[in-house]
């Protein structure tokens, strides 16, 4: 080994706390590129396999009833490779241990297993026996979540028809990999059940003897989705067919969807970050080691090594640091890819969800953080190479400092010398200053940033259940009925109130683009459900207006008092102009509101509800469930309570491991700056402070001397962290916010209090670190020692 | 070894007997001092010589509260050095003794009136910087930052940083080690004035055989022993050290 070697190993070894605080920034960088896309991989690939396997549809659609020969004729339709038809019921269910009841679906079975799409996979037990009529296999999860066993006995009621049936089987679905929940994007598994029964027994269930209801299709690589969608509508449209949507908007791919393209961007905007703040620390940190052995170069030089060969074991140190931290990096990485895939097994139902690492990313990421650490390194390097030997070997002068601001505020005795020598350091390196000041700040961006998700959620909640929404429950029909029928709904025992709501499914177009919504039709003064504008004000409807969600405003280019078009997909599928009268904010789906009349009217139907919205006394809810049960024209029923219980527990899962990632990322960042620059202030001041301690000085108070700097360093970086972290709240609900959910900037008090306990502490702890070398000092070797 | 005889008159500032200093390291013990016995007046000047590692420096630190002593005890006026805490010691260096280093250790940030400002703000009776950098004949100069004097006025600041508490112990490691001879001999100076001036007690380690002239008494060391130990009848001033 070389001499320079054996120096940079050394140098390495002396300064190893330094290194490894900024391997570890490096090592967090690596670890989210590494982490996101090994779990986009794992989850991707889970995806694909699945799909395949099971041949997922590309296109679905519905209707009310059409013969099963209407395979044959949408096989012909352009671009179509394969026709799967069945039949798909829901309708409520008891299930033994829940308080209320499950929604259950029942689809049909496939004759031809082999021709079929969305096969399911079966896990457990066995399928049903084909001639038998009271056999089906349930959705793993629901099993799972609603402790259902093979062989329980369970009843749906299917459009008034009791279908019960022993459980055989498990399965898994590629429709069903993640369930939402009907009022929320959240799954809600023991209350979300599906059954898959041999034909005949569903045939029965549903009264649909020959007759099939929905509709899958594969479409030929190339060919044109929306052209298939619209040739199903026009078929569709005479046995009552429902708007046929492609695969990005079945609920489950879209969620599946949505959660690969975080994983990009948590994977594209985090590490950037890390290696800014580590590149900016390695400046410093090798700035200052050329400082103190500037000498040294000069001695080499002298003795013949060229500029090139003294420099050079600055810029290995610089790469020595990040390869260490992209080696941790890498192997922290695959072990959180680990454990948010083991994460995913609970809300992503595949027969197999395995970890993967991405080598891909590892290398890339490795590479970038390498070169940026020896960027960081250059300018020091650069003046280790341009020292010439007679200088540097000239023992240094005192650093030349002058009168700065606070000189010009206290030129009396008010300011003590302390206060003093750490202002004017401040002010004799304001770029490192500012480095340092910039570097914390962004820890503390970082946290507020990111904690202020769970105040985001609060208001996403509060806005959708408490403020636009006020019902305890609500309740589905099958199909629309008049509005006479609230009055048997009302009846039902613990019912204080009852609103009738009518909600239809509609394509919304304008400008060339178009969207599918629902529109929501209420009565004019309801209470338990009404748009608000920005300020929570409910909004009045004006003649046959639609108020209109911002966001869906926003994807469709309208304003107040443009006009747009509706073509309503339920029913007839009327269609008309109507203007837009006013916009709603709301954060979660894309919503339409007219009055219920109007929509009626536009139906061409008279006064018609298909659900009704309640306010249930709490203690007669038991009652009250159990009474729906037994009203066949109810097929779904939510309760608020339950929603948001669900909700919150969703999210907080959700977040929890990903906002422990953030905090302890925002952590390292916060610790590996504060501890570099008080290192760096320590070993520039170490021989100041040791001669302070024999002139009579306390540890304390020089401890005061060094500390002190890092605290208005700290401090002055708040403001700017808490602004930053606003920005990075903007950027993030912005780059987070799906079709499902809108997240709103809002950052609470809790939000900014935690953030900062955490910032404190990650600073104090470096301070702790550094400061307690003070009581380590030899206080004998400053006596002799030049600097 | 060699005791310095009781004087009946002035009083006894330092009682040192039987001080030893071993260091332990991996090559095995280094016997810095043994068994020092010494006894050192108020208002005495002594200058201490010797080669490299004959123990003069480790004495020089045990006495300043810098190092702890191995063995012995070392006793100034009523405070026992050995088996003092570090906040004791750090009191005793705090209001009893100054420091001179060989390479001035200044607070480069600080001008001069605020390096001894440094001390005064901490002490328990000092004189005003600007009357401490007076003293060392730099009254011109309180304002300069030390990058902006020479080596002979940054060791003269330290002079004055370290006389303004009026110390009764005045410690000085090699003061003139870094400097010219004309600086040397302005900083020995004013280190005689000043000494004079608060009545303190000084001891200062050299290499250079020169400056034992202005001793009371000169203290030579060998393999952490003292050898000798040699009154001057004629104390020099400075100007007529010649090195």
């Amino acid at each position: 080994m070389k001499a320079l070697d054996r120096k940079l190993l050394r140098d390495l070894w002396r300064l190893k706390w330094q290194v490894m605080a900024i391997a570890l920034l490096v090592g967090c960088g690596v670890a989210v590129a590494v982490m996101s896309l090994s779990a986009q991989r794992a989850l991707a690939g889970a995806q694909d396999a699945f799909y395949a396997d099971s041949r997922f549809a590309d296109v679905f659609a519905q209707a009310k009833r059409m013969p099963a020969s209407v395979t044959r004729d949408l096989s012909r339709l352009d671009g179509v490779t394969t026709v799967d038809a069945r039949i798909l019921e829901s309708g409520l269910m008891d299930v033994p241990g829940l308080s209320r009841p499950a929604i259950a679906r029942v689809i049909s079975l496939p004759d031809d297993e082999r021709r079929a799409l969305n096969r399911i996979t079966l896990t457990q037990g066995r399928m049903p026996d084909p001639n038998r009529l009271d056999e089906a296999v349930a959705l793993k999860t629901f099993m799972e979540a609603a402790r259902v066993r093979l062989g329980d006995r369970l009843t749906a009621v299917i459009d008034g028809r009791a279908f019960t049936f022993t459980i055989v089987g498990a399965a898994l679905s590629p429709e069903y990999v993640y369930v939402p929940a009907p009022e929320s994007f959240m799954p809600d598994d023991a209350h979300q059940a599906v059954f898959w029964a041999p034909r005949p027994a569903v045939e029965r269930a549903a009264g649909m003897n020959g007759a099939v209801n929905a509709v899958a299709l594969r479409v030929a690589p190339g060919a044109s989705v929306p052209a298939v969608l619209a040739d199903l509508d026009r078929m569709l449209a005479p046995y009552g067919g429902r708007a046929a949507y492609a695969r990005e908007d079945q609920a489950s791919h879209a969620f599946l969807a949505a959660e690969l393209k975080e994983l990009s961007t948590s994977a594209s905007i985090l590490p950037p970050i890390f290696l800014v703040i580590a590149a900016a620390l390695v400046h410093l940190t090798v700035s200052r080691l050329v400082e103190a052995e500037r000498e040294q170069i000069g001695l080499l030089k002298a003795f013949g090594y060229r500029d090139r060969e003294a420099a050079v074991p600055y810029l290995r140190l610089a790469a020595v640091i990040g390869l260490t931290g992209a080696i941790a990096g890498g192997l922290a990485g695959g072990g959180l890819a680990a454990a948010i895939v083991d994460q995913y097994r609970e809300y992503f139902r595949f027969p197999l969800l395995e970890p993967r690492f991405h080598w891909g990313a590892f290398a890339c990421s490795a590479g970038v953080a390498i070169a940026a650490t020896m960027l960081g390194s250059l300018a020091a390097v650069r003046r280790a190479a341009g020292l010439s030997p007679a200088l540097a070997m000239q023992p240094l002068r005192p650093t030349a400092y002058r009168e700065g601001l606070l000189d010009r505020v206290a030129r009396d005795g008010s300011v003590d010398q302390a206060t003093r020598i750490i202002v004017r350091n401040l002010e004799r390196f304001p770029m490192r200053a500012t480095l340092a000041i910039l570097g914390l700040a962004s820890s503390l961006t970082l946290l507020v940033g990111t904690q202020f998700l769970f105040d985001s959620l609060d208001k996403v909640v509060d806005q959708a259940y408490y403020r636009t929404q006020r019902w305890s429950e609500s309740v589905g029909f099958a199909e629309a009925r008049s509005v006479a029928a609230l009055a048997s709904v009302q009846r039902l025992p613990g019912v204080f109130a009852a609103e009738p709501v009518r909600i239809v499914a509609a394509r919304l177009k304008a400008g060339g683009r178009e969207e599918m919504t629902r529109i929501v039709g209420l009565d004019p003064g309801a209470s338990f459900q009404r748009p608000l504008d920005g300020l929570d004000r409910p909004i009045p409807f004006k003649g046959r207006g639609l108020v209109i969600s911002e966001a869906l405003a926003a994807r469709l280019g309208l304003e107040p008092g443009d006009s747009v078009r509706v073509e309503v997909i339920d029913g007839s599928g009327p269609a008309a102009d109507l203007p837009v009268t006013a916009l709603a904010r709301d954060y979660s789906g894309f919503a339409a509101y007219m009055p219920r009349r109007e929509l009626n009217h536009l139906m061409g139907e008279g006064d018609l509800a298909s659900g009704a919205q309640l306010l249930v006394a709490p203690d007669a809810r038991p009652a009250f469930y159990r009474a729906i049960e037994g009203i066949p024209q109810i097929i779904g029923s939510s309760s608020r309570d339950d929603t948001v219980a669900n909700w919150r527990q969703a999210m907080a899962e959700a977040f929890r491991v990903m906002i422990s990632f953030y905090v302890s990322f925002a952590a390292a960042i916060a610790f590996g700056v504060a501890y570099n620059t008080s290192r760096i202030a320590l070993s520039e001041r170490a021989r100041d402070l040791a001669t302070l301690r024999v002139l009579g000085f306390g540890q304390g108070e020089c401890a005061y001397i060094l500390v002190g700097e890092l605290a208005i360093l700290a401090l002055a970086a708040i403001p700017l962290g808490m602004l930053g972290g606003q920005a990075l709240a903007h950027g993030l609900v912005a780059a987070y916010s799906r079709d499902e959910m809108r997240l709103p900037a809002v950052i609470g008090p809790r939000s900014y209090g935690i953030s900062l306990l955490a910032y404190l502490a990650a600073v104090s702890l470096a301070a702790l670190l550094v400061g307690r070398r003070i009581w380590g000092f030899d206080l004998v070797t400053v006596l002799k020692t030049r600097e | 070894m060699a005791t310095a005889p009781p004087a009946p008159g002035p009083k006894v500032a330092f009682d040192v007997r039987g001080l030893s200093k071993v260091y332990r390291t991996g090559a095995g013990d280094v016997h810095a001092l043994r068994g020092v016995d010494l006894q050192i007046l108020a208002g005495e000047t002594l200058v201490l010589l010797g080669p490299s590692g004959s123990g003069k420096s480790t004495l020089l630190n045990i006495l300043g509260g810098l190092d702890r002593a191995s063995s012995g005890s070392a006793r100034f006026h009523d405070f026992e050095l050995t088996g003092a805490s570090e906040t004791e010691l750090t009191r005793y260096r705090r209001r009893s003794v100054g420091f001179i280093f060989q390479f001035f250790n200044l607070v480069p940030s600080l001008t001069a009136r605020e390096n001894v400002a440094l001390i005064t703000e901490i002490a328990t009776d000092p004189m005003s910087p600007e009357e401490a950098l007076a003293r060392v004949g730099l009254a011109d100069r309180m304002d300069h930052f030390p990058a902006q004097l020479s080596g002979g006025q940054q060791q003269r600041v330290a002079v004055a940083r370290a006389i303004a508490k009026r110390p009764e112990l005045l410690l000085c490691d090699e003061p003139t080690g870094s400097l010219d001879s004309d600086s040397g001999v302005q900083v020995l100076e004013a280190i005689v004035d000043v000494t004079g001036d608060v009545g303190a007690t000084a001891m200062i380690v050299s290499h250079n055989t020169d400056i034992a002239g202005m001793a009371d008494r000169v203290i030579r060391f060998r393999d952490g022993r003292i050898q000798e130990v040699q009154p001057n009848a004629r104390k020099l001033a400075p100007r007529e050290v010649s090195w």
